[in-house]
């Protein structure tokens, strides 16, 4: 096998079987469902507080407020006393006494709080229906004057209900994509640093390099980085098609899904596209930066600090990009986009905007690679020089002294 | 055969090596002495092309590239393996390196731990072993592909006089199978041990150049080894003598200006009669290399 495939399955191999692999993937769905079931429980704690009791002489009335409001009711208690026990327990907020004396409909509401104003309509809304009734049976009108009276005006509005969800879509693929962008940087530049740094000064270079030239061992170890990469994104997209077809059949959150069915697709649509190559390309290049970073370091144990020149450029970028979320026509978001390093978050950005074509996007990413293919033959010629030289002096001397370390 | 030609290297003003030559040949072990900063490493370094340099240096008549890489076995000065690998995973590796397969090399792993006595076995994980068994892992590296240009940066220091016995096997074996070796060190009795050839750097420079023998005895017979009753202000007043060490009672080193004195000497001695010890040899590699160093700081 070519020694560049050596170093890169065993770069892979090595990163794919450690713990902090494992726990990298799993954090995701481990954080998503604590935030679920999290979620579920105070739903579910929250909905049984927030329950009232119905108390009436009058079961039909009762039951029918009931039956109309089953969610926010707790029907089994029917007395004041085991309603005021439970208000007590704070099992209950309230409870509502219905009544109807000489005609007239009487609701009265007694809590620890105000009434929710969506339960207080209901109630109003209810109580005005009995009322009517009521009125209409006590005034011996025929029917055709009753269904007169009953007549309402007619109140419609016309809502660009795709467009409201079109704007939402696009408001969150932007935070997912800049998010999804900037972790799997941080992520994998720390990660890289920290391999390269932790080699640096080490005479297993030395043995190395006695084996394989620098460029093949450097661009094999970017490979093995990159197929950890693809690695974890593959798992992702099939553990969330997988979440997403449970999600959609499970009792708890089918509805909301079937709820939100459009903007998750849009969502989807707009992560699911040329942002995710924008994705792959920019952790490429920040990890290239990040191998370059970590063979800058004075010796194996500052590997820790090693990431940090590079961290900080994918903060710039990603900071960069909040004020121009609403501004797409700004020229500045214009240039990044074609700048490697920021063009991972801007290009996306106006993608999801509908605001760059195709040969906008197109010269975006021929650029990027371009960058990603000198930079890496670049480095590739001066890391071995980079990783030999172990002076303990300032940044630039160690640069430069690794510079012209082979010369 | 490895050719050195004319190599020379400098780092800013300092010059590193100054038109080196030498060459090993296949079978031949070479040893390279000096004192620290001498300029081995930096041949080792130019040798495996970790340095630009002016000159040549060829083995078997081709420039040393990727290609040959695969036919060398190098032992850098500092020992370092990667600690959370295996014995078995970090030989297997950096043999893989070496374009050789890991079918080929497994089933010589047992083989090569009990040559070198390393306590574990190929599944422990290299930091679990001690210091010691760590470097006898990392010669196992350098040499169970079987390289035929094996080259040794301070392979002893750190060994016992037993393991630093079981490496010499090692080296004699590989000498056997036709391997060019070069090896530096500071101990001369290693040197003198396995040497065919040393070469001598002071200040990236040579200053000898030969077999063991013959860079000895280029310093002439000059050490006269005698046990005798005669005292030392006695020995003194002979001739060419120019200093006398008591080393035991009635034993004593001679320092000789001339050696063709020892004639003369050995019958003022003796007068014919016997003597329990008369030797005139040439002076120690210690004390050559001790000589050199002197000799050009002067």
């Amino acid at each position: 096998m070519n020694k560049l495939w050596i170093v890169t399955f065993e770069t892979f191999l090595r990163q794919i079987k450690s713990w902090s692999f494992v726990a990298l993937i799993l954090g995701p769905f481990v954080i998503f469902g604590i935030s679920m079931g999290v979620g579920y429980i105070s739903a579910n704690s929250a909905e049984s507080g927030s329950d009232i009791a119905v108390i009436s002489k009058e079961t039909v009335m009762r039951e029918q407020f009931i039956k109309n409001n089953k969610d926010s009711v707790d029907k089994k208690i029917t007395t004041v006393s085991d309603a005021k026990k439970a208000m007590h327990k704070n099992d209950l907020a309230g409870y509502l006494i219905l009544n109807t004396n000489e005609n007239q409909v009487k609701a009265t509401y007694y809590g620890t709080s105000s009434i929710d104003d969506s339960l207080k309509g209901k109630v109003l809304a209810f109580t005005t229906q009995i009322q009517q009734q009521l009125n209409y049976a006590k005034s011996g009108m025929t029917l055709e004057q009753v269904q007169q009276l009953q007549q309402q005006p007619v109140f419609k509005q016309n809502i660009a209900k795709k467009t409201g969800t079109a704007k939402t879509a696009k408001l969150i693929s932007f935070w997912v994509t800049v998010m999804m962008v900037y972790t799997i940087l941080v992520t994998y530049t720390g990660i890289t640093a920290q391999e390269i740094a932790s080699e640096k000064g080490t005479k297993i270079m030395e043995i190395i390099f006695s084996s394989t030239t620098a460029s093949k061992y450097f661009i094999g170890k970017i490979l093995g980085v990159l197929l950890v990469i693809l690695s974890q994104i593959l798992i992702y997209l099939v553990g969330g098609w997988g979440g997403y077809m449970i999600a959609q059949k499970a009792s708890i959150t089918k509805d909301v899904i079937a709820q939100y069915h459009t903007l998750i697709n849009s969502v989807l649509h707009n992560l699911l596209s040329i942002n995710l190559v924008f994705l792959l390309l920019g952790v490429v290049i920040y990890t290239i930066m990040a191998a370059f970073s970590g063979a800058l370091v004075t010796k194996a144990e500052d590997a820790s600090k090693a990431s940090q020149p590079v961290i900080m450029l994918s903060m710039l970028a990603l900071f960069m990009t909040f004020p121009f979320q609403n501004n797409m026509d700004s020229v500045v978001v214009k240039i990044l986009s074609y700048v490697p390093f920021f063009s991972s978050y801007f290009m996306p950005m106006r993608v999801i905007n509908s605001e760059a074509g195709p040969v906008e996007i197109s010269i975006s990413l021929v650029i990027l690679v371009l960058s990603i293919v000198l930079l890496t033959f670049y480095i590739s010629k001066i890391y071995q020089g980079l990783m030999l030289q172990t002076d303990d002096s300032s940044f630039w001397k160690r640069f430069k002294r690794g510079l012209s370390y082979n010369k | 055969m490895l050719n050195v030609k004319h190599v020379s290297k400098e780092f800013k003003t300092v010059k590193a090596l100054n038109d080196i030559n030498f060459t090993v040949e296949n079978g031949q072990i070479l040893g390279l002495i000096g004192q620290n900063g001498a300029g081995k490493s930096t041949t080792f370094h130019s040798i495996l092309n970790f340095l630009q340099y002016d000159g040549e240096i060829t083995w078997e008549n081709a420039p040393i590239t990727d290609t040959v890489f695969d036919q060398i076995g190098y032992l850098p000065e500092e020992r370092s393996l990667m600690t959370k690998l295996t014995i078995e995973q970090q030989i297997v590796y950096l043999a893989r390196l070496k374009n050789r397969s890991a079918k080929e090399i497994k089933p010589k792993i047992d083989a090569w731990l009990k040559k070198f006595a390393v306590k574990g076995t190929k599944k422990d994980k290299i930091k679990s072993l001690s210091k010691g068994n760590q470097q006898k892992v990392q010669l196992i590296c350098t040499m169970i592909h079987e390289p035929k240009l094996i080259i040794l940066d301070e392979p002893f220091s750190g060994l016992d006089p037993v393991n630093a016995d079981l490496l010499k096997q090692a080296i004699f074996e590989a000498k056997d199978k036709g391997a060019a070796i070069i090896f530096s060190s500071h101990d001369m009795e290693n040197v003198e041990e396995l040497c065919d050839k040393l070469v001598m750097l002071k200040n990236g420079e040579i200053v000898l150049d030969g077999t063991v023998s013959e860079v000895r005895n280029s310093f002439g017979k000059t050490h006269l080894f005698v046990t005798t009753d005669w005292s030392k202000e006695q020995l003194e007043e002979l001739p060419q003598v120019v200093s006398v060490t008591k080393r035991d009672t009635n034993q004593y080193l001679l320092q000789l200006a001339d050696e063709n004195a020892g004639k003369e000497i050995f019958e003022r001695l003796t007068g014919g009669k016997y003597i329990e010890e008369f030797s005139q040899q040439p002076p120690s590699l210690n004390e050559i290399f001790r000589m050199k160093a002197g000799v050009i700081n002067e």
